[in-house]
């Protein structure tokens, strides 16, 4: 769980809260440039100095408005490259429709633009914190303002109706980018809140995982080990008795491996016999453990298979044993001999393992042998 | 060189190693073995294995550590090249230390918890000019994976990993159910080949021209044709 997740779940969920709201205002923006702006535009097509460049402001309001559609209904947030882009194109359409407009138009009807970028504009900024929305109306109505002073007489109507139709263009825009605003913060919230939710379930589901693997081992130790014990508490086993400590000796020896199965160590398998041999040694019986070679990391069945019969020699050696291990990328062989008496050994079970005893007289040879491709030599 | 040994006379060995302990305990093995083997102690200096009666002697046995963590490979070297037949007795068990010794030239490679049991057939196979394996160099040859290793046999992997795990060829025997002199001329084999891709020296050229003259190995099997197995 990185920071780079956390940051995808932010993202995500504040795609999902902000999409209705940026609808909205795209069917708001979109709305104004066919319905009000269009007709308006088309009106006074041949009063403008230049009604192409009308169309051409006209026109990149609309790209504006297309790339937006396209990020809402994709579900993703508005990339800052894109914001930037998407200003620019607007603040150039509002300079170019505004050196067009013939001398008096501003703050009438054919004046479409005024009206119009503000909402274009403010499609891709939802989302950013407040001042950059603000920023951008207060640029747009800069422009207009400029636009106005410059280009009209500035008398007492055109100013009045420039100060009732700013009402309009900034006032509703600033509403929404207000909502946005609040939707943003609560945006954050859920995706807080849906970031510890995941942390949870991440870590129930490794406790699951973990208390399974506990409930295996306990009850691949059930199987034998409980019998013992209860034996031992009852007195139907005899502590005295050479087969009885014989089997705690075994059972001791794969607690131990049971144990050292956890412990992150470079060469696993090795650890594991050491600590099996460890349980021979505290017996007295002399253990030389040589090995040889290399080989890959291998699955805990391999191991378990490939430890087992030499932890039951070991176990019950009497004086002394001799483990060897030969290894390579694609075998690896672990051959225990020693002085043991006859021992019942459980076959391997994973079908790559091998296992092939030898006994001359008192000494008994074991070999287990791991063979990647599984072919039956 | 050899002289005395092939003449069917006493084996002669110096000694070279800087704990007095090792060299006893070698000259108390070599005085109980039957016939016995004649041991000059060079006192850890070099110089008396060139000079002296130390020059004479059949086998040199080398300690390879005399400067600590400092192993003496271009001694070995310089002894491999003059022709000089050498057992390395050494406390390292490492297989690239091992391996390195038996490419230089050495013609037996012994750990110190190997005891006289292979350091007197050792002794004996070095004055005849041929190679033993005691059963920790039988390992690190099993477990080699350099990619310049020559090709062994399926069968050879097999006897070389249990003489490692068994250390008596007997056992190896009745396990594989071979005769033991087949298990010396498997382990034989395997040495030969590593001798013929090990770097030029007098005893390379010494041991490959004899196992052939012998018929211990052919020239196919020595050279660029794989066995298909392992």
């Amino acid at each position: 769980m990185s920071d780079q997740h956390r940051a995808v779940i932010e993202r995500t969920t504040r795609a999902q809260l902000m999409a209705r709201l940026r609808i909205g205002i795209l069917a708001a923006g979109t709305g104004g440039l066919l319905l009000l702006s269009l007709p308006n535009m088309l009106r006074d097509w041949e009063r403008y100095e230049s009604a192409w460049a009308q169309a051409c402001a006209f026109a990149m309001l609309a790209a504006v408005l297309c790339v937006e559609a396209v990020l809402v209904f994709r579900g993703r947030l508005a990339p800052v490259r894109w914001q930037w882009a998407a200003i620019g194109t607007v603040v150039t359409a509002s300079v170019l429709s505004y050196a067009a407009l013939p001398y008096g138009h501003a703050a009438t009807a054919g004046d479409w633009i005024f009206g119009q970028a503000n909402w274009v504009g403010l499609a891709p900024l939802v989302g950013r914190p407040l001042p950059v929305p603000l920023a951008f109306l207060a640029l747009h109505w800069g422009i207009a303002l400029t636009s106005m002073l410059l280009n009209t007489a500035a008398d007492r109507a055109t100013v009045l109706r420039f100060a009732t139709g700013s009402i309009g263009v900034i006032g509703y825009p600033l509403c929404m980018a207000v909502t946005a605003a609040a939707f943003r913060g609560i945006a954050r919230s859920a995706a807080a809140a849906k970031w510890q939710t995941e942390q949870v379930a991440v870590v129930e589901a490794a406790a699951v995982e973990s208390h399974q693997r506990r409930r295996q081992r306990f009850a691949d130790l059930d199987l034998s080990m409980v019998p013992l014990l209860e034996g031992l508490a009852t007195g139907r086993l005899d502590p005295t008795d050479r087969g009885v400590q014989h089997d705690c000796a075994i059972e001791a020896a794969r607690m131990r491996r049971l144990f050292a199965e956890v412990d992150v160590v470079p060469n696993r398998l090795l650890h594991e016999l050491r600590h099996c041999a460890d349980v021979a040694d505290r017996k007295g019986v002399l253990v030389e453990l040589d090995t040889r070679g290399q080989w890959p990391e291998l699955p805990p069945p391999v191991r378990r298979d490939l430890t087992e019969a030499p932890l039951t020699v070991l176990a019950t050696a009497a004086s002394w044993a001799r483990v060897t291990v030969v290894g390579g990328p694609d075998l690896v062989c672990v051959n225990v001999l020693a002085d043991c008496g006859p021992v019942d050994l459980p076959r391997p079970v994973t079908p790559q393992v091998r296992l092939d005893t030898f006994r001359s007289e008192e000494q008994l040879w074991v070999e287990v042998r791991w063979q990647a491709d599984a072919s039956p030599r | 060189m050899g002289g005395s040994a092939l003449a069917g006379g006493r084996i002669t060995a110096v000694i070279v190693d800087d704990h007095a302990a090792i060299a006893a305990g070698v000259r108390y093995w070599c005085e109980q073995a039957r016939p016995t083997i004649e041991l000059i102690d060079a006192r850890a200096r070099m110089a008396n294995v060139w000079t002296g009666p130390g020059a004479g002697a059949d086998v040199v046995i080398f300690d390879l550590e005399l400067v600590p963590k400092n192993p003496a490979f271009g001694e070995l070297r310089r002894l491999a090249d003059y022709g000089r037949r050498v057992v390395v007795y050494s406390q390292h068990s490492d297989s690239p230390t091992v391996l390195k010794c038996v490419n230089l030239g050495a013609l037996a490679y012994l750990t110190k918890t190997e005891g006289p049991e292979h350091l007197v057939p050792a002794i004996r196979a070095a004055a005849a000019g041929r190679p033993y394996t005691a059963p920790s160099l039988g390992g690190a040859l099993a477990g080699d994976d350099d990619p310049g290793r020559p090709r062994i046999s399926h069968r050879e992997a097999e006897v070389l990993r249990a003489w490692f795990a068994a250390s008596s060829k007997e056992l190896v025997a009745a396990r594989l159910r071979i005769s033991v002199k087949t298990v010396d001329t498997h382990i034989e084999r395997v040495r030969i080949k590593y001798a013929n891709v090990g770097r030029a020296a007098r005893t390379k050229s010494d041991l490959v021209t004899r196992a052939l003259h012998d018929g211990l190995i052919t020239l196919d099997e020595l050279g660029a044709a794989p066995d298909p197995v392992s």
